[in-house]
């Protein structure tokens, strides 16, 4: 993991795709955002004194690619932090940012054999994969992507751009209002004990996903999981 | 108050600090020297009132200034240049690196001439030095020596940039590309450097940086290993904070979110990762006030590395009347020094030794040093340590008894190093 960079930041739109969603557009008011696909930042709400110590934040997965200008994030109201967001966060507000962490696809995998499963918003870390020029080195990706409904499925612009540099990317929406939920079993059945697994959406969700995959001989190095908090 | 105390400091620095002019009388030509102005004193009492003390705000900024500068993804600041070399090599004992890591035995190639920091780590990490020879005039490793030395154990190359002069990159990264050896830059000496157009200390996994006051830029003690490997600029981390495996910052928590949630060898599930220790490490951390201060050198960087250029062009001008007795460096091929020093070797032909020269010099308040260590293999600390010697060290052993260097530091005026010319053309005159 890089240097962790502290960046004054400008809320530049925030749109609510589904009620009690949020995806947020941030501009650094310094330097310019620099982070690796998969990576999260830390958000705070307080102003930050920089000789004091760091205020209160809360972990975000970075849904943009490396090579945009801006950072966007998307989060879900659960708690009093993300309460305070959904007040505090609008177009115009400065925030303080300080990333990049985590090393999602930084360590070796096998780029000829992935499987992307996500959970809601879980698929924001890939995105920042898939919409990223040297995702076109994967070959025949697969993304196994499990949603409440199809009204939170609010990524098809991000996923019409990620065809655009790899066009063997196999996309499985998985609409679990219908379907029911994303089946591990049904994944592993579909792919084996070869590829390397990304599993990102909620921690009871990993857990399960990874101890099912685990129990399959998957070998523990092949499973990377997206668990920050 | 603080604005206050803050505009006393820089009316302190005025009245007591500023550098006087040279008196060739009197004054003492030091081969080094702190350069500063009230801006680093400004931001060394800044720091103190935050009274922050470990790393802060400053080492923030020093941090990515150095990044910016060298266009480096991880820095990860140290208490000395000795400490980066220390836990640059250790970093590759790591178990994180599978079957990549050093283990005991295993050999590295250096050179036999030069400081005693670049070689201690690898004797400490109970592998074994393998000691080549240099060649001159740019004193730097002898490449087909080194070719010669790679054995079935050669696992790593750690090789300073000499004084300032950068090593055959080009040849030593492909070396080291074609059998897989690790490959370290002791940068300590060369900061601002260039090869190939590219600042030294960006071409290996790792390198190192010192900030002792007779380098490029200082913060009293301190150093830094600098590395675009993201894996490895972790594991150094963590062998400078105590071998622990979490990553946070003094004073941070749970920046991973995961703190209570993981399992680590037999330990309980969910131990604080704050206290889960994934290497055999040290505590080698820089303090917020020296960072203070190498925020602040690092603006003047680039001007420091030009005047030590420019100094460098001084000596040569004069001291290339003297061919006859002495031998003068040279840079690389293809590279653009920031000159730690001016090294200076006495030919076995000359009517006179080092000595009598070096004696000379210092008698006139001139000071010289010696290339460090010399051939290091004849030092007391090597004695009965476990090493090998590729080749003869003819050069190692000429440097040992003839070499020696004159200062290039920033501070060092025309006029001092004019005196320098004349007291030499005195000397030179006797023969």
């Amino acid at each position: 993991m890089a240097n962790v960079r502290k960046y004054k930041s400008r809320i530049i739109k925030v749109e609510q795709p589904v009620s009690n969603i949020f995806v947020v557009t941030l501009e650094s008011l310094e330097k310019r955002f620099k982070f690796k696909e998969g990576q999260f930042l830390h958000l705070a709400l307080d102003p930050f004194d920089p000789s004091k110590a760091w205020p209160d934040s809360r972990c975000f997965s970075i849904q943009t690619s490396p090579e945009d200008q801006h950072l966007k994030l998307t989060y879900s109201v659960k708690g009093k932090f993300t309460t305070r967001m959904a007040t505090e966060l609008t177009e115009g507000r400065e925030v303080c940012l300080k990333l990049p962490y985590g090393d999602l696809f930084q360590k070796a995998h096998n780029k000829k054999n992935c499987v992307f499963i996500a959970g809601g918003t879980g698929i924001t870390p890939y995105l920042s994969l898939f919409i990223c020029k040297d995702f076109s080195e994967y070959e025949t990706p697969k993304l196994y992507f499990g949603v409440r409904d199809m009204s939170f499925h609010i990524y098809q612009d991000e996923f019409n751009k990620s065809l655009q540099i790899n066009p063997s990317l196999k996309i499985n929406i998985v609409n679990q209002e219908v379907e029911g939920i994303l089946d591990i079993e049904k994944i592993f059945a579909e792919n084996g004990v070869e590829p390397h697994y990304f599993i990102s959406g909620p921690p009871a969700m990993i857990n399960k996903f990874k101890k099912s995959l685990l129990i399959k001989q998957v070998n523990e190095n092949n499973i990377r999981t997206d668990d920050w908090g | 108050m603080r604005e206050k105390i803050l505009q006393l400091v820089k009316e302190y620095y005025q009245a007591n600090l500023v550098p006087k002019k040279f008196d060739p009388k009197t004054d003492t030509i030091r081969y080094a020297g702190r350069v500063f102005d009230e801006k680093e004193l400004v931001n060394l009492v800044d720091a103190s009132l935050d009274f922050w003390l470990t790393e802060g705000r400053f080492c923030d900024q020093f941090i990515e200034k150095i990044a910016d500068f060298l266009n480096v993804e991880n820095v990860i600041l140290t208490n000395s240049g000795s400490s980066a070399n220390l836990i640059a090599l250790s970093a590759l004992t790591s178990k994180k690196l599978g079957s990549k890591r050093l283990m005991p035995g295993d050999e590295v190639i250096t050179v036999a001439a030069g400081f005693p920091a670049t070689v201690t780590p690898i004797v400490q990490n109970k592998l074994v030095p393998v000691f080549v020879d240099v060649e001159l005039p740019t004193y730097n490793v002898e490449i087909s020596a080194l070719k010669s030395a790679i054995s079935s154990k050669t696992r790593a190359i750690f090789l300073a940039h000499t004084l300032g002069n950068p090593f055959n990159v080009k040849e030593i990264v492909e070396i080291a590309h074609e059998n897989d050896l690790w490959l370290i830059e002791d940068n300590c000496d060369a900061f601002g450097s260039k090869y190939d157009g590219k600042y030294t200390g960006t071409f290996g996994d790792l390198a190192t940086i010192s900030f002792y006051p007779a380098h490029h830029i200082t913060t009293g003690e301190g150093g830094a290993v600098v590395t675009n490997n993201d894996e490895l600029g972790s594991i150094v981390k963590s062998f400078r904070d105590w071998g622990r495996d979490c990553y946070c910052a003094g004073g941070e928590n749970n920046t991973c979110g995961k703190r209570f949630t993981q399992q680590f060898g037999t330990l309980p599930l969910g131990y604080d990762h704050k206290y889960v220790y994934s290497e055999i490490g040290y505590n080698l951390k820089m303090t917020d006030m020296s960072a203070a201060i190498g925020s602040a050198q690092m603006d003047k960087l680039e001007y420091f590395c030009n005047r030590r250029r420019e100094n460098f062009s001084l000596y040569s001008a004069f001291l290339s009347n003297y061919t006859n007795y002495l031998i003068l460096p040279e840079a690389t091929e293809n590279s653009d020094p920031a000159w730690f020093t001016y090294v200076i070797s006495v030919k076995n032909s000359a009517p006179f030794g080092r000595t009598e020269l070096v004696t000379y010099l210092n008698e006139h308040r001139i000071e010289t040093r010696n290339i460090f260590a010399g051939n290091m293999i004849r030092q007391p600390a090597f004695i009965d340590q476990v090493f090998r010697v590729q080749g003869e060290l003819t050069n190692s052993d000429f440097i040992m008894n003839n070499t020696f260097f004159l200062g290039t530091y920033p501070g060092m005026t025309k006029e001092m190093i004019g005196h320098t010319e004349e007291i030499i053309k005195r000397f030179m005159s006797q023969f």
